[in-house]
C-alpha cells in the first residue's frame, strides 16, 4: 500500500508539525507492505487575499500512483483523493475564532467572504474524508465547535520512549522544551522568588529568539537566583534531554493555551516525573490530573511557588505522583505501532 | 544564499528529473546555501493539465526565497523575480511530438486551443526567468525553434562519477536503466539472434509496465537466448552497479528518442566503458563520436548485433574505445562546479 502524507510547508520553516509529519512517514515505512512518501506544500497565508488561492491550489493538484492520503493541516488536506484519512494538528483558527484570535483577515465584507470560504471548503473536505483523527482532546473540541464534526483523538506518539527511562531524583524541577513568552518559562523563574523550600530548576532548551534567552538571564540575577535556577539555553540532544528528565524531582511545563499535550509533558510522563502546569495551559490539562499525576497552579508566581515547594517537601508523595503519571501514560496506549495501525484502519 | 529547488514529481517513482533535484540541493548545501527543496504533484493528463499549471503558477515562494530554480515542468512556471530554469522537457506531446504517432491528445479543437495555451504560458515562463540552462542540445534546440528562447546546455553530471572504475573487459554487454518501452531493451534482446560471437547481454533494471517486462521474457524464450541473455529485473543498488560496470564487456543504451544523455552512457565513462547507441536515441548522441568511443548504429537488430560482436571479439579495441570515451566526456567538463557556476551567476 502507498501511502502519501500531506502536509504545508513555508520554505524555511522547521518545527513540530514537521518533525511529526516525517517521523510518521519513517514509521509507515518500517510497517510490512507499507511503503510511504511526504509531500510538503508550500502554503502563504498572507496577505489574506492569498487564502482563496491557496484553497484553489490545493482542490487543483492532482495525484497518482497513491492508495491513502494522511493530511494533517489546512489547506494540504484540501488536496483531492478518494482515499483521505485526516491527522488534524490544528484547522486554520483565523476563520473560526473570530474576535478572540489576532488575525489579519479584515472584518469587512470581503474578510467575512474568505472566512466562510475556508469554512465552506473544510467542511466539504470533511464529509469525503474516510476517518478523521485530531491531535488532541482541545482539537477534538475545536473541530466539533468549528464544524459540527468529531474526530478521534489520536496523540502523536514520542520518537524514542526508551530513552525516558525514569531515575533517582536530584531534588530539581525541570523544564524542558523550546523558550519563548508563551511557554511561560519566565513566571517559572519569577515563582523561584517566592518558593520557601529549597527546591532548585533547571530550565534547558533553545530560545526562540535571542531575546527570549535574555529575559530569564536578566529575572535570574534579578533576583539573585544563581545557584538555585540553572540556565541550558541551547538546543539540547536528545540524550542530554533525557537526562535532566531522568534525574529531575519533577517537571514544570506551562505554556499558554497551548492545543497539544506536549512532548515535554509525555517525557515527563514516561519518566514517571508528576507535571507541574497552569490553569490556563490548554492541552497539558488534558492528561495531569492535579494532586494525582502533577499540580495545576493558577498562572501566577505564587499559585506556582507553593507547586514548587508541595513537590519539595513531600518528596515521597511526589515519587508516588510520578508512578501515577506513568502508570496514567501506559493506559493511554501512545506509540508508533498502535497509531500507524489506527491511521490505516 | 536562500534558494528554493522546485520540480514536479510522480511519488514513488524516482526518476531521472528526481535525482537531479536531490543532487542538485545537496551541492548547494555543501556550497553553504540554504536550499528548501519542494516537490509538487503534476499527473500527464491533458485535460487537466492547464488547470494543474495554473496552480504552479499561483504559488507564492517569492516572499522566502532569494532564489528559485525550477527543474521539472510546469515548475518553472511558478514565479520568482531571481528565477533560473534547468528546464529539462517540453510536454512533448503539444510540442515535437505533435505531429507524429506519439502524440497522446486526439485531434479536437478544444486539444489546438490548448495547444496554443500552453505554448503561450511556457513562453511567458521562459523568457521571465533571468537564466534558462537546458539538459541537452536536443532541448535547447526546441526552445529555440518552438519558443524562440536561447539557453544554456548544462549537462547534469553524475552525483560520484570517482566511485566508478575498471577491472576489466568480461563477456557481457551490460544495460542498467529503467525497463520501460521507450527505452527498447527488447531491440538488444532481438539483437543477441543475430550475434556471431559467444558475447552475453545482462539488462537490469525495473518498471511500471509489468507488459513490457512479459515481452522481454517472451523475446528470450521464443528465441531460445537463455544462458546468452540475462533479464534481471530488479532495482540494483548503486554499489552493485558500479562492480557491474567495472566488469563489463561494454555499456549498451539504446532509448528512443530521450531529452537527456542518460545516466548509464555517462556511468560507461568513469568505468571506462564503450557505448552503443542508436541514431535515433536523442541526446545520448551528444556524448559519441562514432567509432571512436563507442558505435552508433541503425535501431536495427542486425546492425546493433554487429557491434556487439566487434567489440567481443577485439578487446583491444573495446578498452580503446572505453578510453577514449572517458577522455571525451572528461572534456566536457560536466561537472557539478560547473553546474553551481551556472545556477548561481
Amino acid at each position: 500500500m502507498k501511502v502519501l502524507v500531506v502536509n504545508n510547508m513555508a520554505p524555511f520553516v522547521w518545527g513540530g508539525a514537521e518533525e511529526l509529519a516525517e517521523n510518521l512517514v519513517r514509521r509507515l515505512n518500517v510497517t510490512p507492505g507499507v511503503q510511504s512518501e511526504l509531500l510538503r506544500l508550500p502554503f502563504q497565508w498572507e496577505p489574506a487575499e492569498r487564502l482563496p488561492l491557496e484553497i484553489y491550489i490545493h482542490r487543483t493538484y492532482r495525484l497518482q500512483n497513491i492508495d491513502r492520503v494522511i493530511a494533517l493541516k489546512f489547506p494540504a488536506y484540501l488536496v483531492p483523493h478518494e482515499r483521505k484519512t485526516l491527522w488534524l494538528l490544528h484547522q486554520f483558527r483565523q476563520a473560526y475564532d473570530h474576535g478572540r484570535e489576532e488575525t489579519h483577515i479584515p472584518d469587512t465584507e470581503r474578510g467575512r467572504d474568505i472566512r466562510r470560504l475556508i469554512r465552506e471548503s473544510d467542511a466539504a473536505c470533511f464529509s469525503a474524508c474516510a476517518k478523521i483523527f485530531v491531535n488532541s482532546e482541545i482539537t477534538r473540541r475545536r473541530l466539533g465547535a468549528n464544524s459540527g464534526v468529531t474526530g478521534e483523538v489520536l496523540l502523536p506518539p514520542m520518537n524514542d520512549p526508551e530513552l525516558f527511562a525514569g531515575g533517582e531524583s536530584g531534588g530539581y524541577v525541570f523544564a524542558g522544551g523550546r523558550i519563548n513568552r508563551a511557554k511561560r518559562q519566565h513566571l517559572l523563574v519569577e515563582a523561584m522568588r517566592h518558593v520557601e523550600s529549597g527546591v532548585r530548576l533547571v530550565v534547558a532548551g533553545p530560545p526562540d529568539a535571542p531575546e527570549d534567552g535574555e529575559r530569564l538571564r536578566r529575572l535570574v540575577g534579578e533576583y539573585g537566583l544563581d545557584g538555585r535556577v540553572a540556565l541550558d539555553l541551547r538546543l539540547l540532544p536528545r540524550g542530554e534531554i533525557a537526562r535532566y528528565v531522568n534525574g529531575a524531582l519533577a517537571c514544570a511545563y506551562l505554556p499558554f493555551e497551548e492545543d497539544s499535550v506536549g512532548y515535554v509533558t509525555m517525557e515527563a510522563f514516561t519518566a514517571a516525573k508528576p507535571v507541574l502546569t497552569a490553569s490556563d495551559s490548554g492541552g497539558v490539562l488534558t492528561i495531569v490530573a492535579d494532586g494525582r499525576t502533577g499540580w495545576v497552579a493558577a498562572p501566577d508566581p505564587r499559585a506556582l511557588a507553593a507547586a514548587l515547594d508541595a513537590a519539595t517537601t513531600r518528596p515521597g508523595r511526589t515519587a508516588q505522583m510520578g508512578a501515577e503519571a506513568r502508570a496514567a501514560w501506559q493506559k493511554l496506549d501512545v506509540n508508533w505501532p498502535s497509531t500507524v495501525e489506527r491511521l490505516l484502519s | 544564499m536562500k534558494i528554493v529547488v522546485a520540480s514536479s514529481f510522480v511519488p514513488f517513482v524516482d526518476g531521472g528529473g528526481r535525482f537531479i533535484v536531490e543532487w542538485l540541493t545537496e551541492r548547494l548545501r555543501a556550497e553553504g546555501h540554504a536550499v528548501e527543496r519542494i516537490y509538487l504533484p503534476f499527473i500527464d493528463v491533458p485535460t487537466t493539465m492547464l488547470e494543474q499549471t495554473l496552480a504552479y503558477r499561483l504559488i507564492d515562494v517569492a516572499q522566502s526565497a532569494d532564489r528559485l530554480i525550477a527543474i521539472r515542468p510546469p515548475a518553472h512556471v511558478i514565479p520568482h523575480p531571481n528565477k533560473v530554469l534547468w528546464f529539462i522537457h517540453h510536454f512533448r506531446a503539444f510540442y515535437d511530438l505533435w505531429d507524429s504517432n506519439y502524440r497522446s491528445v486526439p485531434d479536437r479543437p478544444e486539444s489546438h486551443a490548448m495547444r496554443r495555451r500552453l505554448w503561450h504560458m511556457d513562453g511567458i515562463a521562459l523568457r521571465e526567468a533571468r537564466r534558462v540552462l537546458t539538459i541537452s542540445k536536443v532541448v535547447a534546440s526546441r526552445l529555440r525553434d518552438f519558443n524562440g528562447v536561447p539557453s544554456e546546455v548544462v549537462y547534469p553530471p553524475l552525483h560520484r562519477p570517482e566511485q566508478f572504475r575498471c577491472d576489466g573487459y568480461g563477456d557481457e554487454i551490460l544495460c542498467i536503466s529503467r525497463v520501460e518501452y521507450h527505452k527498447r531493451q527488447d531491440l538488444l534482446i532481438e539483437a543477441m539472434r543475430f550475434v556471431r560471437s559467444p558475447v552475453k547481454l545482462r539488462l537490469c533494471g525495473i518498471g511500471l509496465s509489468p507488459d513490457y517486462r512479459r515481452a522481454l521474457i517472451g523475446i528470450v524464450e521464443r528465441h531460445g537466448l537463455h544462458g546468452r541473455v540475462t533479464l534481471d529485473y530488479r532495482w540494483v543498488g548503486e554499489d552493485e552497479k558500479i562492480d557491474l560496470f567495472a566488469n563489463a564487456l561494454a555499456i549498451a543504451y539504446v532509448p528512443f528518442d530521450e531529452d537527456g544523455v542518460g545516466y548509464p552512457a555517462l556511468e560507461a565513462a568513469p568505468a571506462r566503458k564503450a557505448v552503443v547507441t542508436t541514431t535515433d536515441s536523442g541526446a545520448v548522441v551528444e556524448l559519441m563520436r562514432d567509432g571512436i568511443n563507442g558505435e552508433v548504429l541503425p535501431p536495427d537488430p542486425a546492425a546493433i548485433a554487429g557491434a556487439f560482436d566487434r567489440l567481443y571479439l577485439d578487446r583491444a579495441r573495446a578498452r580503446r574505445m572505453g578510453e577514449a570515451h572517458a577522455a571525451h566526456v572528461a572534456g566536457m567538463n560536466i561537472t557539478w562546479d560547473r553546474v553551481l557556476e551556472r545556477m548561481l551567476a
